[in-house]
C-alpha cells in the first residue's frame, strides 16, 4: 500500500481548474482504475472517455505526468515520476478542445481524413509482402498521441501530422486507379511532406508501435523521389 | 426506387457495414454512436470469422458451417437466418477483401483458415492477431468515402433515449441525448436501425466494452419492444482476472494448439482432451466452460485450490505465440506479468458475449414496425451458445440484411410533426423533473451499479438455482424503489434506472426455462427439453412481464 498525491488538471470556462487528490493503494494499477478509484471514493465524477480498458481503442489517451499515454496501459508503478516522488499529473491532451474534463474533440482528425481522400475508389491490390506493413498501419487507433507530442502539428495550417502517411501507405499499396494514386501524392506533399521536420517523436511515442518512419518513407518514395521510382522500378 | 432516410444507432462493425451499404444503394444515413468506430467494442475481436470458403482442401462447405452454427446454438437459432448467414459468409469475406482488409494469407497466397471451436474444419479467417480491428479500419475508409458525399452524416456523441412512433404505430425517428451536454433532440426519418452491442453494464466490468451499456436495449423495453433469449449468456472459457477488468484470451490460443489443463496427483490432467478426445479444448464455448467449472468446483481441482485452470502455449513456437497470438502475448505481459512462451496462463470463464437481446426475424425486423436490429444487440444467429468467429460474421451479415431489406421496403409512411413534438415535450418534461429533484443525499449511483453487477453476476452464473434467481429478483426490486445520485448526469440517472428494469428481465427468462441447454444450466432441470428448443420471448406492459415460448423462425408479420 502506498500513498499518491493525484493532481487532475482540466479547463473550465477559459480557466485552468487544478484537482488535487490522496490515492492510498496498490500500485500495480493501471490509470484509468486509479480515475475510477477516485470517483468511487471520493464520490465524484472526473470525466474521461474509456472503451475497451486494454490498449485497443484509444479512447483514453491524455498526458500522465507530461506524456501523452494510452491510461488504461500505463501503470502507476512504470511511471518513474510517480514511483519516486509519490505524485501523479493527469491533464487532457493539449492539442484538441476540451469537451469535458480530460475528454477531448478529436474531430478534426476524421475531417482531415476525409479532406485526404483517405478511402479507395477501385477494389484493394493484394499485395502478399506488403500485408504485414499493411496490417501494421491498419492498428492506428486515431488516438492523437502522435500529434501531442509533435512539434509542428497546429502549428503548421496544413500540416495534417503522421496519420495521413500511415493511413496513405496504405491506401496507395492497395489503390489501382491511376488518378486517385496521382491524387494520393499530391495529398501528401501538401499536408504532409512539405512541413514535417523530422522530430520522429510519433514513432516513439505510438502506443500501437506502429512503424511510422517506415509509412513516411515508402511514401516518400511514391510522392517525392517518383522520377527516381520510375527509373529503379521499385515494387 | 426513392432513396430513404435512415437512422442508425451504433457505429461499430454493424452499424458501419448496414450505413455504407445504404450509402452505397443511394440513400442517406444518419450514423449516432457515443464516440467514433475505434473506440467501438468490434475492434476488440481477435479471432476471426468463419467462412467456408475451404481453402484449405478439406472439403468444406457453406452447409457444415450451418450444421456446426446450429448445433453449437443447441437448436434454437432461426434456422433461416442461419442458412442465409452460411451462404453469404464467403461473399462477405471477398467484400472485406475487395475494400482493403489485410487477411493473413498462407503459403499459397490464399486467404488462410484455422480451427475454432466448435467445428471440424479449418474455416476461420483471420488477419494477424486483431481481425476486428483490421476489418473496422477498412470499412471506416469506405465510410468515409460516403460522409465526404454526404450520403452518411456522423453524429458523435449521441445516447439513446427512445424511439418515435406515429400513429400507425411505425418508429419514424428517435430521441436522444447528448451524454455530455444534456441536450435531448429528435430525430426523424423513414425507418431506425439500432446496433448498439452487448447489455455489458449489467454485469459490471466485463471482457468487452465500456461503452456497450445495454441503455438502448434496456430504454427499448419499456417502450414495449420484444426481447429474446436474454438468459443466453456466453461464458468465454478463458479469461484472467487482472486489476482492470476479466480479459480474454482468444479461442484462437486453443486453435493454434493451446492445451487445458489442472494438476491432478501432481500431474498434468488434460481434462478436456480426456472428457472429449475429437474436439478437446476446441469443443463448443459453453462445453469448455462447463467443464473449467466442474474441475473447480466439483472434482476440487482449481490450480492451487482456486478457480482457474491453466492455459499452456509455452510449448508452441515462440513465433505462433509472439506473432500470430500477439494479442495474448501482449495481454499477459502487460496485465499479468507473465510470459505464456514460457508459462501456463491461469484462467477461468468469465462473461463475454449475449446471444440474447431484441428479438428479430431472419430480415432483421423487431416487433416495431420500420425499427430493425442487428450485430450483437440482436438474436437470432447464435441460439444458446455462439461459435467463436461467428460474431464478426453476424455483424456484418446483420448490415448487410437490414440495408437490402430498407431498400427494398415500399415508400415509407411520412413523418408526423405533431406526434413528434409531443413525444419529444415527455422526454424534457422528464428531464425537467430530474433537475429538480436531483440530491447528493440520495445514494450514489456507483453503489447501485456495484450492487446491481454483483446481483447479476451471482444469480446469471455459469450454473443457475431457482432460490438463487428468485432470491435476485427479489433484491432487484428493492434496488429499483432506491432513490439515485448521478453525479450531475442525467443519462447516468435513467441509465442505472432502466438497466435494473432489463436485469429483472433476464432473471425472469432464466427462471422460466426449465431445462439445460447451451449457456442456459439449470441445477433442477440439467437435462434438455424439447418443448423448450423454442425462443424465449419477453415483453414488458403496464409493469408486467410477460414470457413466452416462440417458434424459433417466427417472422414479425411486416
Amino acid at each position: 500500500m502506498e500513498t499518491l498525491k493525484v493532481i487532475i488538471k482540466t479547463f473550465e470556462d477559459d480557466k485552468d481548474v487544478v484537482r488535487e487528490f490522496e490515492y492510498t493503494g496498490e500500485l500495480n494499477i493501471p490509470v484509468t482504475a486509479l480515475l475510477d478509484e477516485i470517483n468511487y471514493r471520493y464520490d465524484t465524477k472526473i470525466h474521461y472517455s474509456s472503451s475497451c480498458l486494454q490498449g485497443l481503442c484509444g479512447s483514453c489517451a491524455m498526458l500522465i505526468n507530461g506524456w501523452p499515454k494510452l491510461a488504461c496501459k500505463t501503470f502507476l508503478n512504470e511511471l518513474v515520476m510517480t514511483k519516486h516522488f509519490h505524485r501523479i499529473t493527469i491533464e487532457p491532451l493539449t492539442k484538441f478542445p476540451v469537451i469535458k474534463d480530460l475528454i477531448i474533440d478529436r474531430s478534426i482528425l476524421y475531417e482531415n481524413m476525409k479532406k485526404a481522400h483517405q478511402w479507395l475508389d477501385d477494389d484493394a491490390k493484394i499485395n502478399p509482402d506488403n500485408i504485414q506493413f499493411e496490417y501494421e498501419v491498419s492498428q492506428c487507433l486515431m488516438c492523437g498521441c502522435c500529434l501531442e507530442s509533435c512539434p509542428n502539428y497546429n502549428v503548421e495550417e496544413d500540416f495534417m501530422g503522421v496519420i495521413l502517411p500511415v493511413s496513405s501507405s496504405k491506401i496507395t499499396a492497395q489503390e489501382t486507379n491511376e488518378d486517385m494514386l496521382k491524387k494520393h501524392k499530391q495529398i501528401y506533399k501538401k499536408h504532409f511532406y512539405n512541413n514535417c521536420v523530422k522530430s520522429l517523436v510519433c514513432e516513439d511515442v505510438c502506443p500501437m508501435n506502429i512503424p511510422t518512419q517506415r509509412a513516411i518513407s515508402k511514401m516518400n518514395k511514391k510522392s517525392i523521389w517518383y522520377i527516381y521510382h520510375l527509373f529503379k522500378q521499385d515494387k | 426506387m426513392d432513396t430513404k432516410d435512415v437512422i442508425v444507432i451504433g457505429a461499430g462493425l454493424a452499424g458501419l457495414t448496414c450505413s455504407v451499404k445504404l450509402a452505397e444503394y443511394g440513400n442517406h444515413v444518419k450514423l449516432f454512436s457515443p464516440s467514433p468506430s475505434e473506440r467501438s467494442q468490434s475492434v476488440m475481436a481477435m479471432g476471426g470469422i468463419n467462412a467456408a470458403l475451404d481453402n484449405k482442401g478439406q472439403e468444406d462447405s457453406p452447409s457444415q458451417h450451418y450444421t456446426d452454427t446450429i448445433n453449437g446454438g443447441q437448436n434454437i437459432n432461426n434456422h433461416s437466418a442461419v442458412e442465409k448467414l452460411t451462404q453469404d459468409a464467403p461473399t462477405i469475406i471477398e467484400w472485406l477483401s475487395n475494400i482493403g482488409t489485410s487477411f493473413t494469407r498462407d503459403e499459397n497466397n490464399n486467404i488462410d483458415q484455422r480451427y475454432f471451436g466448435g467445428q471440424k474444419k479449418k474455416r476461420t479467417v483471420y488477419a494477424g492477431a486483431r481481425t476486428g480491428k483490421q476489418v473496422v479500419t477498412a470499412i471506416n475508409a469506405m465510410a468515409r468515402k460516403y460522409e465526404e458525399e454526404h450520403l452518411i452524416e456522423r453524429y458523435i456523441g449521441w445516447r439513446f433515449l427512445s424511439v418515435l412512433l406515429n400513429e400507425d404505430d411505425k418508429c419514424n425517428g428517435v430521441i436522444l441525448i447528448n451524454e455530455l451536454t444534456d441536450e435531448i433532440k429528435a430525430f426523424t426519418s423513414d425507418c431506425v436501425v439500432i446496433a448498439t452491442g452487448g447489455t455489458n453494464r449489467i454485469f459490471g466490468k466485463i471482457s468487452g466494452s465500456q461503452q456497450n451499456d445495454a441503455g438502448t436495449t434496456a430504454r427499448l423495453l419499456r417502450q414495449e419492444i420484444k426481447l429474446a433469449n436474454l438468459e443466453m449468456i456466453q461464458y468465454h472459457p478463458t479469461t484472467i482476472k487482472t486489476p482492470v477488468k476479466n480479459m480474454l484470451i482468444t479461442e484462437a490460443a486453443r486453435g493454434e494448439g493451446g492445451r487445458l489443463y489442472t494438476m491432478r496427483d501432481d500431474k498434468k490432467w488434460y481434462f478436456m482432451e480426456e472428457w472429449y478426445p475429437e474436439l478437446g479444448a476446441l469443443m463448443p464455448r459453453d462445453v469448455v466452460s462447463c467443464s473449467i467449472y466442474k474441475v473447480c468446483n466439483q472434482h476440487n481441482l482449481g490450480i492451487d485450490a482456486e478457480d482457474y485452470v491453466y492455459l499452456d502455449v509455452s510449448f508452441l513456437p515462440e513465433e505462433t505465440v509472439k506473432v500470430k497470438l500477439d494479442e495474448v502475448y501482449e495481454v499477459c505481459t502487460k496485465y499479468l506479468n507473465l510470459d505464456p512462451t514460457k508459462q501456463p496462463i491461469p484462467v477461468y470463464p468469465g462473461i463475454h458475449y449475449f446471444m440474447g437481446g431484441i428479438l428479430t426475424d431472419d430480415e432483421h425486423k423487431t416487433s416495431i414496425k420500420n425499427l430493425y436490429a442487428i450485430g450483437e444487440c440482436s438474436v437470432q444467429y447464435h441460439g444458446a451458445n455462439r461459435l467463436g468467429g461467428n460474431s464478426l460474421l453476424g455483424a456484418i451479415h446483420g448490415g448487410f440484411i437490414a440495408a437490402e431489406e430498407i431498400n427494398n421496403q415500399p415508400e415509407p409512411n411520412k413523418n408526423t410533426n405533431q406526434l413528434v413534438n409531443a413525444l419529444l415535450e415527455d422526454e424534457l418534461l422528464e428531464y425537467d423533473h430530474w433537475k429538480k429533484s436531483q440530491s447528493s443525499d440520495y445514494i450514489s449511483s456507483y453503489k447501485i451499479e456495484q450492487e446491481l453487477s454483483d446481483i447479476m453476476n451471482k444469480a446469471m452464473g455459469i450454473y443457475r438455482d431457482e432460490t438463487t434467481l428468485k432470491e435476485a429478483l427479489n433484491q432487484l426490486e428493492k434496488l429499483e424503489e432506491k432513490e439515485i445520485y448521478s453525479h450531475e448526469s442525467y443519462y447516468e440517472y435513467i441509465l442505472i434506472k432502466s438497466l435494473i428494469q432489463l436485469a429483472k428481465a433476464f432473471i425472469i427468462s432464466a427462471l422460466e426455462r426449465k431445462e439445460s441447454r447451451g449457456a442456459h444450466q439449470r441445477i433442477e432441470y440439467p437435462e434438455m427439453d424439447e418443448r423448450y428448443q423454442k425462443t424465449t420471448v419477453i415483453q414488458l406492459i403496464n409493469n408486467e412481464y410477460r414470457i413466452s415460448f416462440n417458434d424459433t423462425d417466427e417472422k414479425m408479420g411486416w
